[in-house]
């Protein structure tokens, strides 16, 4: 396989954002709905970096969002009276939340990473509850009060300019995001990132024996996938929706949705991610249009349909279906 | 049946149950799924004149399941019992000349916040609705705001109460839930009313985003008023021991406190000022005293103890009173709706003030498109911008921002084991016991009984 055939995965990515973005554009009433299966893919597509790639749950992914939320929210309320910034505002946000992003999973990863397991799993379940009571005890960034800041926003970039940054900008830096953490996955897997990892994720013991310093690149991977949930929550959250409240972006209930995504779509898959948004995001969607206040009564059961057909998530099955034929040169 | 025809046997059931569902018509699910096929069939409606509508649609993403469902629920019954009236009872909207129904379409938002922006872009952009109601709780309705904002449609706003979202530049929002800061203003005015010697008020409230609102303009209105804030502290959320701070706040020997955040901090106060004997002549409790649980949980200890609601059933708003203070009046009377809103909901099943309020604002948008003789996003706007008016749920006004400042809670009292409401007197079913029992007085049993 040369340099260029082992990124061909790239390509039904690319192509499945594609139509995503056609079909929210041309078919009238839409766009806000590719605006939320973007979110779910590129949380997905975050969260898989980390859950895919090495097989560790992290329960505590959503405190990664909330710091990249805190970090736009930051920027644009600190700096919204400083004149002549204008737009340069959101990138010092978007900066602002990579490096809280990163700081946090560093922190978590020094001390988590050292786990296995179960262990991990159970370490990282208080990090989200543990930093939102943090902010709000020690009164953080406003603490409970939280910031609401589209008023700011209009300061900054003009009345028009911030509606469609709300309604559509936003998004379309989510589907940026996503398509980026698509690339970065696939890069890993195609270098000694994604063999070390392939590795310590099947025998973390057997790795270690081979020589290779896992704590490194499982920290690579951590690190990875937080700057990615800190983009996807500055822009997603606090772009798309000019406030933060302590609960609502702490909330374990985005951390298992990622979980679910992972997991429907295939762990460690390039696709996988994509299609299992897709499937989570289409269902919720429908079923709350056409039995609202009964679809989650559906929705669990086709969930678990779904994953005892494909154990190894929708992709995991296709992938191996696919294995030595054309198409699987495309499906990873 | 070995698992390998087990598993495509199930692959099949789950693709046909998609294709059945995603192939249903709406309209064969649920009654009220019938305003899909209307909002078909008038896919141009807003920009045909007002004359050719054959129905006005409101849209609502609306909180059936997740952690706002009763809320939810209790503010779809209450839309529909209102809509139910409108379009039976008042013969629906007069528009062009004619009268036009009312029609209602929701979906259910799960009471999270992807959702919400997802099915509002839907109601506007293929239902083409020519107004959104909000779901529950402000950040959900602040999320939803950049979407029909950016629309123009209306969004009317009757579940979220952060006077913060009026201060963010949005045009076509209008409020029908009493901001926070107004929650514990007709409790001052009471007292003031009551007791013109009562001077030194104290506030104890939770960290919280909501109760820090509250406090704001409850601060602000006894300033106004001449109270003297002799106390003001506040504790975190999922307090356990409030020990410390009431016994620093005995120390400013306050006439009345004011206080609270939640159900389980409320409860708190109130158990730990009867421990460390704290009597004041009224306590009232945001969010917990108006709540039956509030009174099973302290049995005798809740006697005397207030606190603010937007709605309570038995209010006795009625057209006499909206003449009295020179209002106009619609909608039905409190116990015509909660027949329509049983209906509605298809079980017994009180009202509550979410409800009530949902209603409230269905009545309002029709008094605006009747005022405007419009549907058009700008002419209602401004005509609700104008309107005044009073219903079953009391007053209705908003200033320019949107912001409701018509309506006036009603404060609760607990008297003798029942909440009565004592205050605004428009709305009074009983007299505020003032100054309330002490401590002492009720742990031998004592009883808040109003005099005659």
């Amino acid at each position: 396989m040369n340099r260029v055939t082992q990124y061909y995965p790239i390509l039904p990515v690319l192509l499945a954002y594609a139509i995503l973005f056609i079909v929210g554009q041309t078919v009238s009433g839409t766009w806000q709905l590719v605006a939320t299966l973007l979110f779910y893919c590129a949380m997905g597509q975050a969260f898989n970096i980390f859950l895919g790639m090495t097989g560790y749950v992290d329960f505590g992914y959503v405190a990664f969002m909330g710091m990249g939320t805190y970090g736009m929210a930051l920027a644009i309320t600190r700096l919204a009276h400083l004149p002549g910034l204008g737009a340069v505002v959101i990138v010092i946000g978007f900066g602002l939340a990579l490096l809280m992003a990163t700081l946090l999973s560093l922190a978590v990863g020094a001390v988590a990473l050292r786990l296995r397991g179960a262990y991990f799993a159970i370490a990282t379940i208080g990090v989200n509850e543990g930093f939102r009571f943090l902010i709000e005890g020690a009164r953080i960034w406003n603490g409970a009060e939280g910031m609401i800041f589209t008023a700011q926003l209009v300061n900054i970039v003009g009345s028009e300019r911030a509606s469609r940054l709300m309604t559509y900008w936003a998004d379309v830096m989510v589907l940026a995001i996503a398509v980026l953490a698509a690339a970065v996955t696939l890069f890993y897997m195609r270098n000694r990132v994604g063999y070390a990892l392939t590795a310590l994720r099947e025998d973390e013991d057997a790795a270690k024996v081979m020589g290779i310093n896992v704590t490194k690149y499982k920290i690579i991977a951590f690190i990875t996938s937080a700057c990615f949930a800190g983009l996807v929550g500055a822009a997603s959250w606090a772009l798309k929706t000019p406030y933060v409240f302590p609960p609502e972006v702490f909330e374990i209930h985005y951390t298992v949705e990622a979980i679910i995504i992972v997991m429907l779509g295939g762990a460690g898959t390039l696709l996988g991610p994509i299609v299992g948004g897709l499937i989570y995001g289409i269902s919720k969607y429908y079923l709350s249009i056409f039995l609202p206040g009964l679809q989650l009564l559906v929705f669990a059961p086709i969930i678990i349909v779904i994953i005892v057909m494909f154990p190894e998530g929708v992709v995991g099955v296709l992938k191996n279906r696919t294995r030595n034929t054309a198409l699987g040169r495309f499906i990873i | 049946m070995n698992l390998r025809v087990f598993k495509r046997l199930m692959l099949i059931v789950a693709a046909v149950g998609f294709v059945l569902i995603g192939c249903q018509k709406p309209e064969s699910k649920a009654p009220e799924k019938k305003a899909e096929t209307a909002a078909e069939k008038t896919a141009a409606a807003p920009d045909k004149p007002a004359a050719g509508l054959d129905k006005i649609l409101i849209g609502h993403p609306a909180c059936l399941s997740g952690k706002y469902a009763k809320a939810g629920e209790q503010a779809v019954g209450g839309i529909k019992a209102a809509l139910d009236w409108v379009n039976n009872t008042y013969g629906g909207v007069t528009l062009g000349g004619r009268k036009v129904p009312l029609e209602y379409i929701y979906y259910d938002c799960e009471s999270a916040k992807e959702a919400v922006t997802s099915l509002i872009g839907r109601l506007a952009m293929s239902d083409k609705v020519h107004v959104v109601f909000s779901p529950y709780s402000s950040g959900l309705t602040l999320r939803g705001a950049p979407v029909t904002e950016a629309n123009k449609i209306l969004y009317m706003d009757h579940g979220g109460a952060s006077n913060a979202i009026f201060r963010q530049g949005f045009k076509y929002i209008v409020q029908t839930i009493g901001p926070a800061t107004s929650y514990h203003q007709g409790t001052l005015n009471m007292i003031k009313a009551t007791d013109p010697a009562a001077k030194k008020v104290a506030l104890a409230y939770e960290d919280s985003e909501f109760a820090k609102m509250v406090m704001e303009g409850a601060r602000e209105h006894a300033r106004k008023l001449g109270f003297e804030i002799v106390f003001e502290r506040t504790y975190p959320k999922g307090v356990t021991d409030l020990t410390p701070l009431l016994s620093a706040l005995k120390a400013s020997n306050p006439d009345f406190i004011l206080g609270g955040g939640h159900f389980e901090d409320g409860q708190l106060f109130n158990r730990q000022m009867a421990d460390l004997g704290i009597d004041t002549k009224a306590l009232s409790l945001i969010a917990a005293a108006t709540l039956p649980a509030f009174y099973e949980a302290l049995t005798n200890m809740a006697e005397g103890v207030m606190g603010p609601s937007h709605w309570e059933y038995g209010v006795k708003y009625s057209e006499r009173e909206a003449k009295k203070v020179g209002l106009q009046w619609i909608g039905p009377s409190q116990d015509e709706f909660v027949a329509l809103f049983k209906k509605a909901v298809g079980k017994e099943m009180i009202p509550d003030y979410h409800a009530a309020e949902a209603a409230a604002q269905v009545l309002a948008y029709t008094l605006a498109v009747e005022k405007a003789n419009s549907v058009e996003v700008d002419p209602v706007r401004a005509a609700l911008g104008d309107l005044t008016f009073m219903s079953f749920y009391g007053g209705w006004d908003v200033d320019d921002t949107g912001m409701q400042v018509g309506h006036t809670m009603v404060d609760v009292q607990w008297q003798n084991g029942e909440r009565v409401i004592v205050w605004p007197p428009e709305a009074q079913t009983g007299k505020p016991v003032y100054p309330m029992p002490t401590f002492a007085e009720k742990a031998q049993g004592k009883k808040a009984i109003a005099g005659m």
